[in-house]
């Protein structure tokens, strides 16, 4: 008889693992974080500015790209999980065996979440014994910080999955993943600031911003401020908004994403044809 | 004793054609069955519905007796598939494919070993075991997958078109396999084109068009309901004597002289007739210089059952 199905999902998070070892996607990100990271340490000094002395922006400046590198994580090792095997047909080697598909799903969610949880703790780690040997000591809330990005990371990677059970082919699902959360996304975040001055509470990417407002001491508070502008002898009253997410909003956001995402992956995944 | 794969009515709908209609098809344990049909026939999706890559629209499909649409994991656990021509995973090599299949299904680490390197030397892979298959050509990859499909040991094996996509010493390879994994007690359901694939492999023919199963028989049995053909060439030229005498002997249904020293004749059954025929023309006093079938009774039962396209 086959094993359960928690003792295949081990099996089948354990080779893709592997797989995500031995892929040049792996190489590509391990890169770019070395690019982040020593940017961030050697381009002060090089420029002149030197490190910043409060730990909290030093830290925060550090850890400014972690969104692009959730992005990358949900779109290398994500957008192409499921569609691949229907699309490559490795799915005709792996879906006749006794194994369910949920568990297969499941598997290789695992897999996933935990490079890109290996990433971004690199990232945090690197970051912490910079600022510790740097500054002198760590930002408050760091480690807040880092649990709201592996929750954000959680929730775009069940986006991604939920992409990949869509589409039949995996361009469309990594440019999809990608676009949605490097330019959809932030542009409605933009807009909904700046033009049409409401709170996009609701976005991902907004929902995202936690993870460095955290640092933050206080926690930002929304400004809404109206400025007069003259121009051309003509005065015109503005109104500039800056939001940020509250923090159980956002959590709650995430996790909303993360669910239905991720049950939606799977059911589709269940019902799709090879 | 239970049946090894059984559809009750099975039918599939890809929007508005119909790729199975009500099929209904018993194999019993043990025998090797060869499913025909022209492309598009309903032979894969046959094949996918009892691999549960797809959901039939109506009907069952039974492995062992165990519902495949209902669960899929207990009636797949004896079951071991090749589908089409199926990909691998390229950062992966031949044995940790298997490894990984074999920890799927729920086998020891020493059984996985011991299994790997058997198979992987039946489908004579062992010398690429350790090598990544990223640059495995299509039949390289078939034997693998074919391999994977005996790891476990199953008692129903399902192919779909086996030899598709390899050379030709691979196709006879192929098939040499699939005779000795029938003589190992294997219930066997392969899906070919290859009518003399068949004969030569199966104990039994489905063979199917739009849809629908026209017959399922032995291939015994189709044999003498068909008629071969084959093609004879004398050292000396045939008289017309001898071409009479030939005429007259049992299962001859025509003789037709192509050449003075050639004929083609037509007969009733197999192969056991055929050779049957070749001594009673040497009894004759034909002196043969070559014999050869040119149509196999397998073939024209098909031809009659299955229509020319578009007819």
């Amino acid at each position: 008889m086959p094993p359960s199905d928690l003792r295949q999902m081990a099996v089948v998070t354990k080779y893709e693992l592997l797989k995500y070892l031995r892929s040049r996607r792996l190489l590509i990100i391990v890169a770019l974080l070395a690019i982040i990271l020593i940017l961030g340490l050697v381009l002060p000094p090089t420029i002149g500015s030197g490190y910043d002395p409060d730990p909290t922006t030093f830290t925060s400046t550090m850890l400014g790209e972690i969104g692009i590198l959730i992005v990358l994580l949900a779109t290398f090792f994500g957008a192409d999980a499921i569609v691949s095997e229907f699309e490559s047909k490795t799915g005709l080697v792996l879906f006749p065996n006794a194994v369910k598909r949920h568990v297969l799903v499941l598997g290789k969610f695992i897999a996933s979440a935990m490079i890109s949880v290996g990433a971004v703790a690199l990232y945090y780690a690197v970051t912490v014994i910079a600022v510790v040997a740097i500054d002198g000591s760590i930002a408050p809330n760091t480690s807040l910080s880092f649990l709201y990005a592996l929750a954000y990371a959680f929730g775009i990677l069940a986006i991604a999955y939920l992409f990949s059970s869509i589409f039949r082919s995996s361009v469309y699902s990594i440019v999809l993943t990608f676009f949605t959360f490097f330019l959809i996304l932030p542009i409605i975040d933009g807009l909904g600031a700046s033009i049409a001055h409401f709170k996009p509470w609701f976005t991902l990417t907004f929902a995202s911003g936690i993870v460095l407002d955290i640092l933050q001491q206080p926690y930002p508070v929304d400004v809404v401020r109206t400025v007069e502008r003259t121009f051309r002898n003509s005065t015109r009253t503005l109104t500039v908004a800056q939001y940020y997410p509250s923090v159980p909003q956002a959590l709650v956001v995430i996790f909303v994403y993360f669910i239905v995402g991720l049950v939606l992956a799977l059911y589709i995944t269940k019902r799709r044809e090879m | 004793m239970t049946d090894a794969i059984v559809t009750e009515n099975l039918s599939k709908q890809f929007g508005q054609f119909e790729a199975l209609k009500d099929l209904n098809l018993t194999i019993e344990p043990g025998v090797c069955v060869g499913y025909l049909g022209p492309n598009g026939a309903g032979k894969t999706t046959t094949i996918k519905i009892l691999t549960s890559l797809i959901r039939p629209t109506g009907g069952k499909a039974l492995l062992n007796g165990i519902d495949v649409v209902r669960n899929p994991k207990e009636a797949l656990a004896s079951v071991g598939a090749v589908v089409e021509t199926p990909q691998l995973y390229s950062q992966l090599t031949p044995l940790e494919i298997l490894s990984y299949l074999g920890q799927l299904r729920g086998l020891d680490r020493d059984v996985i070993r011991e299994r790997s390197a058997a198979v992987l030397d039946e489908v004579k892979m062992s010398d690429l075991a350790h090598k990544r298959t990223g640059d495995f050509s299509t039949g390289m990859k078939q034997r693998v997958a074919i391999a994977a499909a005996l790891l476990h040991d199953p008692s129903i094996l399902i192919f779909d078109e086996p030899t598709i996509g390899l050379d030709p010493r691979g196709m006879i390879e192929v098939r040499e396999l699939i005779m000795q994994l029938k003589e190992r007690d294997f219930t066997i359901f392969m899906s070919s084109h290859l009518l003399y694939e068949v004969q030569e492999v199966c104990d039994k023919v489905a063979i199917v068009d739009k849809g629908t199963l026209l017959v399922y028989d032995t291939v015994a049995n189709l044999s003498h309901a068909g008629e071969g053909g084959v093609s004879l060439t004398a050292v000396e030229p045939v008289t017309d004597e001898q071409c009479a005498s030939v005429q007259a002997l049992p299962n001859v249904r025509s003789v037709k002289r192509l050449a003075t020293s050639e004929l083609l004749i037509t007969i009733e059954g197999g192969l056991r007739e055929q050779s049957d025929l070749l001594d009673q023309v040497k009894g004759i006093g034909i002196r043969v210089a070559f014999y050869r079938p040119v149509r196999s009774a397998i073939e024209d039962v098909y031809l009659r059952l299955v229509p020319e396209e578009g007819s």
